[in-house]
C-alpha cells in the first residue's frame, strides 16, 4: 500500500511540476516537450535517482498517449483546410516520409558503420513529424501562419504517423526473420491503410452520428468519445489495419459534425492530449539513461543535422515543388518545420520490444534527433515564420464566444466586445453595418443592462453581447477591433490601405488606376486574375506584385478571393 | 507629394450634413465644379461612385478616401470634408464615417497617385490627429492639422 501511494505521490508531483514549469518555458521560449522530457531525465537515473527502465510499460503508455494525441488532432483539423493542404499534405505523408526515412537512413548508415536496412530503420524511425510539437510551439508564440502553409503541416503531421510506423514496422520483420519476403511487405502496406482508412471514416461517421442522438450528462460525452476512439483503435489494429490513422480519421470525422456537444468534448480532449504529452515524455525522459548516451552525442547530432538540412528539405522539394504552387519562402519553412516529437522515440521501442539486434543504439539515435530537433527547429519556429515571411496578421477574436444551445447544429453564438475605439463613441447603433442575421443582444454600462435599440448611441467602455454566427465573425472583429495602434498598424502596413472587391471586373480595376492590361485579361475579375496567379487555391496573405502595385489577398470564401488589397511599392 | 500641395483651406468643410454616402459624393461632386469650373460635376460624380463600387474607400476608423482620375483636371486636387453626422460608408470595418478626404487626379497620373493615396492613410491613421479633427470647427486649424509636416 505505501508503495502504491509513493508511486501517487511521485507521479503526481512531476506532474504538477511539469504543469507549473510550462509557464516559464512559455517565457523563455523553449518548446515545452523539451521541458517534460528534461524533467523526466532530471527524475531518472543520472538525476534523482528514480529507477525506471520497463520499455514494456513504456510502449503501451506511449500508445495510448499517440492514440489520444491524434484524436484530439483530428477533432481541431477543420476540414475546409482540406482546400488548400491535403493534397501537398498526403504527398509529404507518403512520398516524403520514404525520401525523407531513406535519405537519413543512408546516411545513419554510413555515420553508425550499420547494413543497409539497420540505417533504413533509423531512418524510418524518425521519419514522421509531430503535430503536437509543431502547433504547440506555434499557438503559444501567437504566430499566424498562412493557411496553405499551416494546414499542410496541420494534415502532413497528423497523416504521416502510420507510414512511419509501416516502415518501422516493415524493416523489423524484415531484420528479424531470415527470408525477407517483399510481398507479405507489400500486402502489410496495404492493409494498413486499406483497414484503418474505412474504419476510420466509417467508425468517425457513427460516432458522430451517435452523439447526435444521445442525450447524456455532459461530462459523459468526452469520456465517450475517448472510450469510442480507443476502441476503434484497437479494432483498427487487431484487424491489421492502422489504427493511429483509423482514431486521427475518427477524430476528424467527429470535430467536422458541427454539433453543439463539441463545446462539452474539446475542452476535455484538449485537457487529456496535455496529460498524454506531459504523460508521454516523462516516461521518455525516464526511461534514458543519459550517461550512456553520450558517446552516440556527436554521431547523433549529426544525423540530426542532415535530416534537418538535407533530407527534409530535398523531400518537401520533391513532393510539393512539380505539384504544388507553393513559393520558395513557403518551401523553406515546411522544410524547417519537419518537427520530431514523440513518435520516433515510441517507434524506437519497437526494435527493442521486438528483440532486434543492436536496438538499444537505435533507441539513443532517435531519442538525440528528437532532442536536436525540438531544440534547433522547435526554438526557432517563430523566428523562421517571421524571417520567411510566413506569416499573416492574426484576426482580432471576441473575449468571449460560446454556443447559445439553441439548436443541435450550426448553432448562434454569443459574442462578448467592449467599445475602445473612439470613433464608436456617440455611434447610434443603426449606423454600424452589421451581417443581416446578426442582432446585438444586451449592451452593458456601469454594470448596467441597457435595452438596445438603433437609436442607442454606444460609448466607450460599452459591452456588447452581439448573436450571431461564426461567419458573421471576420466583421464584427473588425468593427470593434481592441488591438493597440501599433498592431493595427502592422495589419495595415501588410494588407494595404484600400481594398477593392475580388468581383471587381479587371478592365475597371485598370481604368481606375491607368494600368494596361492585355484583352485575355480584360474579361477576368481582379479575384480571377490572382486566383490564377497562386495555383487555383488562394489563402489570405496571398501577394503579388504587377503594375508596381501590391496586391494582397485579404478575404477568401473557399477558393473565390473576395477581398484584396492594394499598396503602392 | 506633400499634402499641402493638393489642400487648400477653401476646400477645407466642416460641419456638411451627411445623410448617405451617395449624397455626400453629390454633394462634393458639385462643390468641386464651382471651386474648379472646368470640372464636370456629372462626371466627378459618376467616376467617383463607378470606383466605390469596385470596393468601398471607406478605410476604417471614420476615414474614407475617395478618389478617382478625372479629364480635364492638370494637377490633383484635394478636398477634405467632416461630416456633421457619421454616415455609413461601407467601410472594411463596418464604423460609419465622419472624415473624409476625397482626391481628384489627372488622366495621365497613375503611379503617383496611389502614393499620394498611400499618403494619406498613413497621415489619417494617426489616432491624434482624428482626435483632434473631430473637435475642431476652424477650418483654419482643420487645414493647418492636415497638411501639418509629419513629424517623423
Amino acid at each position: 500500500m505505501d508503495n502504491l501511494n509513493s508511486i501517487f505521490l511521485i507521479a503526481s508531483l512531476l506532474l504538477c511540476l511539469s504543469i507549473v514549469a510550462s509557464v516559464i518555458s512559455a517565457r523563455v521560449g523553449m518548446p515545452l516537450l523539451l521541458l517534460f522530457l528534461g524533467v523526466g531525465m532530471l527524475a531518472g537515473e543520472d538525476g534523482i535517482g528514480l529507477d525506471f527502465a520497463s520499455f514494456e510499460a513504456a510502449y503501451v503508455i506511449g500508445h495510448l498517449a499517440l492514440a489520444v494525441i491524434l484524436l484530439d488532432g483530428g477533432m481541431r483539423t477543420q476540414m475546409k483546410t482540406f482546400r488548400v493542404g491535403l493534397r501537398p499534405a498526403l504527398s509529404l505523408a507518403t512520398l516524403g516520409v520514404v525520401v525523407t526515412s531513406g535519405l537519413t537512413g543512408l546516411l545513419a548508415m554510413w555515420i553508425f558503420d550499420l547494413t543497409l536496412l539497420q540505417g533504413l530503420l533509423v531512418g524510418a524511425i524518425v521519419g514522421s513529424t509531430d503535430a503536437a510539437a509543431v502547433f504547440s510551439m506555434l499557438g503559444g508564440k501567437g504566430v499566424h501562419l498562412n493557411e496553405r502553409v499551416s494546414a499542410t503541416l496541420e494534415i502532413e503531421s497528423g497523416t504521416n504517423d502510420p507510414m512511419a510506423i509501416f516502415l518501422t514496422i516493415t524493416l523489423i520483420t524484415l531484420l528479424t526473420q531470415e527470408v525477407a519476403d517483399p510481398l507479405s511487405a507489400l500486402l502489410m502496406f496495404v492493409k494498413q491503410f486499406g483497414i484503418g482508412l474505412p474504419l476510420g471514416l466509417a467508425g468517425g461517421w457513427l460516432f458522430a452520428w451517435v452523439l447526435k442522438k444521445l442525450q447524456l450528462p455532459t461530462g459523459l460525452y468526452p469520456l465517450l468519445v475517448t472510450g469510442a476512439g480507443l476502441g476503434l483503435f484497437a479494432t483498427t489494429n487487431l484487424l491489421g489495419g492502422s489504427g493511429f490513422l483509423a482514431i486521427y480519421l475518427a477524430g476528424l470525422m467527429i470535430g467536422n459534425s458541427r454539433s453543439a456537444k463539441l463545446q462539452h468534448i474539446l475542452p476535455v480532449h484538449d485537457g487529456l492530449a496535455w496529460l498524454s504529452q506531459i504523460g508521454l515524455f516523462l516516461i521518455l525522459g525516464l526511461l534514458v539513461t543519459p550517461h550512456e548516451m553520450l558517446a552516440t552525442a556527436l554521431p547523433a547530432t549529426l544525423l540530426a543535422l542532415g535530416m534537418i538540412l538535407i533530407a527534409r528539405p530535398l523531400a518537401v522539394l520533391i513532393c510539393l515543388k512539380p505539384f504544388f504552387s507553393f513559393n520558395w519562402r513557403e518551401l523553406a519553412f515546411i522544410s524547417w518545420v519537419g518537427l520530431r516529437g514523440a513518435v520516433p522515440i515510441v517507434l524506437a521501442i519497437f526494435p527493442v520490444i521486438a528483440g532486434v539486434e543492436d536496438a538499444g543504439l537505435y533507441f539513443n539515435i532517435a531519442f538525440f534527433v528528437v532532442l536536436i530537433s525540438l531544440l534547433i527547429q522547435g526554438t526557432s519556429l517563430p523566428w523562421a515564420a517571421k524571417r520567411l515571411k510566413v506569416e499573416v496578421p492574426a484576426e482580432f477574436m471576441p473575449k468571449r464566444r460560446s454556443l447559445l444551445g439553441v439548436f443541435a447544429e450550426d448553432d448562434y453564438e454569443v459574442f462578448v466586445y467592449s467599445v475602445k475605439s473612439e470613433t464608436l463613441d456617440g455611434v447610434e447603433l443603426r449606423r454600424l453595418r452589421f451581417p443581416s442575421g446578426a442582432r446585438i443582444g444586451a449592451l452593458f454600462r456601469d454594470h448596467q443592462l441597457i435595452h438596445p435599440s438603433g437609436s442607442t448611441r454606444l460609448q466607450q467602455g460599452d459591452q456588447l453581447c452581439i448573436i450571431g454566427r461564426e461567419a458573421d465573425l471576420p466583421v464584427f472583429s473588425k468593427m470593434f477591433n481592441e488591438e493597440p495602434q501599433p498592431s493595427k498598424e502592422k495589419a495595415r502596413s501588410f494588407f494595404g490601405d484600400f481594398t477593392l472587391s475580388g468581383d471587381a471586373p479587371l478592365k475597371d480595376v485598370a481604368d481606375l488606376y491607368g494600368l494596361t492590361i492585355s484583352p485575355d485579361q480584360a474579361s477576368l475579375t481582379l479575384g480571377e486574375l490572382l486566383t490564377r496567379r497562386f495555383g487555383g487555391h488562394p489563402v489570405v496573405g496571398d501577394q503579388m506584385e504587377w503594375h508596381g502595385i501590391r496586391w494582397v489577398v485579404v478575404a477568401v470564401d473557399g477558393d473565390h478571393i473576395t477581398q484584396v488589397g492594394l499598396k503602392p511599392l | 507629394m506633400q499634402i499641402n500641395e493638393i489642400l487648400t483651406l477653401e476646400r477645407t468643410l466642416f460641419g456638411v450634413p451627411g445623410g448617405s454616402k451617395k449624397r455626400v459624393l453629390e454633394y462634393f461632386s458639385k462643390f468641386i465644379a464651382q471651386q474648379i469650373p472646368q470640372l464636370d460635376a456629372e462626371e466627378v460624380f459618376s467616376r467617383l461612385i463607378a470606383r466605390e463600387k469596385l470596393g468601398s474607400t471607406g478605410i476604417g476608423q471614420g476615414v474614407a478616401l475617395p478618389h478617382c482620375r478625372i479629364s480635364h483636371c492638370d494637377q490633383a486636387v484635394g478636398t477634405f470634408i467632416r461630416l456633421r453626422d457619421k454616415i455609413d460608408f461601407d467601410a472594411i470595418d463596418g464604423q460609419p464615417v465622419d472624415l473624409i478626404f476625397l482626391l481628384l487626379v489627372p488622366e495621365e497620373a497613375n503611379e503617383a497617385h496611389l502614393q499620394t493615396l498611400a499618403l494619406l492613410a498613413e497621415r489619417f491613421s494617426d489616432e491624434e490627429l482624428r482626435k483632434e479633427l473631430r473637435k475642431t470647427d476652424q477650418p483654419e486649424q482643420l487645414h493647418q492639422l492636415i497638411t501639418a509636416p509629419i513629424p517623423s
